[in-house]
């Protein structure tokens, strides 16, 4: 691929709320200033001199940049397309009419974390689960493709089968996606409050799983305990029927991302990934993005992480998961264990079984195992 | 009279070429993408309003071998279905 075919932008490093496992704050990507306008916009004209086809808007929360509109209208003006990522406790209604005004908005996705204030608020403080709601349903009004992710953590673990009901019968949304408060930011100051036990991990699984059957596959996952499932199930499979592992099994193939898309910090520093904020490639409207994607050593040192055997690491020795393993999100990799080069620790069936942590039965699965990862 | 004339791309669709010289044409209005052998790629290029698609078919035999009788029928075609996808049109003349 000669250039990206998506750049993920964190617009701002600012954000309205400070939500207890936020991955942005206290990173490397939570940066003192951010770029003006005019740096952006002239950025996204070498987007399309690229043929950058379209790109995911972050922060920070990227509704909080009094210029949004004109960052927008800059991305419709070079030919692309643009997904938004928001806690939705911004939105106004003139803002999802011009957002469905412009027909190039792919995706709004809105956190809702459970199906009432006091599993929302629990980590994103009070009164924003009525008005990421009330966000939700702006979109709605004004036919702007809507979607959710549910963060699962220890405050609503329990309350899954309520907010999967508030989604998909209450919202009809068509689907929402779930995943789970991670080793990042500010999560790894508070997890003793917010991260899954193994245990939960568990009850989560098989919840998930039960819901996903229920609502004919309605629920997505590319982390978290229902993405865990579906994947760890089909390894320990493999693993009790002696079967081989396939092409992607047994090396570090857990990521994709970095052969089609990149991402540029609020201060305009390039980057492999925006979970990965430590790892500079550039500057944009100082280093070209074409060069940078081609030719940026660190850049090419990560695709070819792929082609690293989990049996170079200690940290896998003896395990017999390692034939259908891919080593995981090198992002949680890299904030756990200081390396992106190495297999996730917070994604090792072994490491989970170790903990108490349980699969559920094979008849609890009912449904595909090939999502992607991420 | 109006006649059509030139076929012209339309301004608004992305070429995004990759390593096999394959591209596709990304309508971002839609999100649909269309795929272009190297041939297509070829010929897309070309839809700037100042070539027919005789001249096109002149320029598709210098550049490619092997280049079959019935290709101006096929280059006709192909235009012929950018431009009920939207892809491209005709600049109108006057007769």
């Amino acid at each position: 691929m000669r250039t990206p075919r998506s750049v993920d932008l964190l617009l701002t490093s600012r954000c309205n709320l400070r939500c207890k496992y936020c991955s942005h704050f206290s990173s490397a990507g939570d940066v003192e200033e951010d770029l003006p306008a005019g740096e952006w916009l002239a950025f996204f004209e070498e987007l399309k001199r690229c043929s950058v086809l379209d790109v995911c808007l972050q922060g920070g929360e990227p509704f909080f940049r009094p210029d949004f509109r004109e960052l927008v209208e800059g991305i419709i003006r070079n030919r692309m397309r643009f997904s938004i990522l928001t806690n939705g406790t911004l939105i106004t209604d003139e803002i999802a009419a011009f957002l469905a005004s412009t027909s190039r908005c792919g995706s709004v996705q809105v956190s809702i974390d459970g199906s009432e204030p006091l599993t929302h608020d629990a980590c994103r403080g009070e009164g924003n689960f009525h008005r990421a709601v009330q966000g939700l349903k702006l979109l709605q009004k004004h036919g702007v493709p809507a979607t959710v992710r549910v963060t699962i953590h220890r405050k609503n673990v329990t309350d899954l089968e309520d907010a999967a009901k508030l989604l998909l019968e209450d919202f009809r949304l068509p689907s929402f996606s779930t995943n789970s408060a991670s080793h990042f930011g500010l999560c790894r100051k508070n997890a003793e409050q917010v991260q899954l036990t193994a245990q939960e991990r568990s009850v989560a699984m098989r919840v998930l799983l039960h819901l996903t059957r229920k609502y004919n596959g309605r629920i997505g996952a590319q982390a978290g305990p229902l993405a865990e499932a579906r994947a760890w199930m089909e390894m320990e499979k493999n693993r009790r029927d002696g079967l081989a592992g396939d092409r992607s099994g047994g090396f570090l193939t857990g990521c994709g991302g970095p052969m089609t898309k990149m991402a540029v910090r609020a201060d305009g520093i390039m980057l492999l990934c925006s979970q990965l904020p430590d790892l500079e490639l550039g500057r944009i409207n100082r280093d070209d993005l074409k060069e940078v994607w081609n030719d940026h050593p660190e850049l090419n040192r990560f695709r070819r992480r792929r082609e690293i055997p989990l049996t170079d690491f200690d940290f896998c020795r003896g395990c017999a998961y390692i034939p259908y393993c891919t080593g995981s999100c090198p992002a949680l990799a890299y904030t756990i264990v200081q390396d992106a080069w190495h297999p996730s620790p917070d994604a090792c069936l072994r490491e989970f079984l170790k903990s108490g942590g349980t699969l559920p039965a094979e008849e609890e699965l009912g449904f595909s195992t090939d999502e992607p990862t991420c | 009279m109006a006649e059509k004339s030139k076929p012209i791309a339309n301004s608004q669709i992305v070429l995004r070429e990759e390593f096999d010289e394959w591209a596709i044409l990304f309508d971002p209005d839609t999100g649909e993408g269309y795929g272009l052998n190297p041939v297509s790629v070829f010929i897309w290029k070309l839809l700037d309003g100042n070539h027919s698609e005789e001249s096109i078919y002149e320029q598709v035999k210098e550049a490619f071998e092997e280049v079959p009788e019935n290709a101006e029928a096929h280059i006709k075609e192909f235009v012929e279905e950018l431009t009920r996808r939207g892809l491209a049109g005709y600049e109108i003349g006057q007769v």
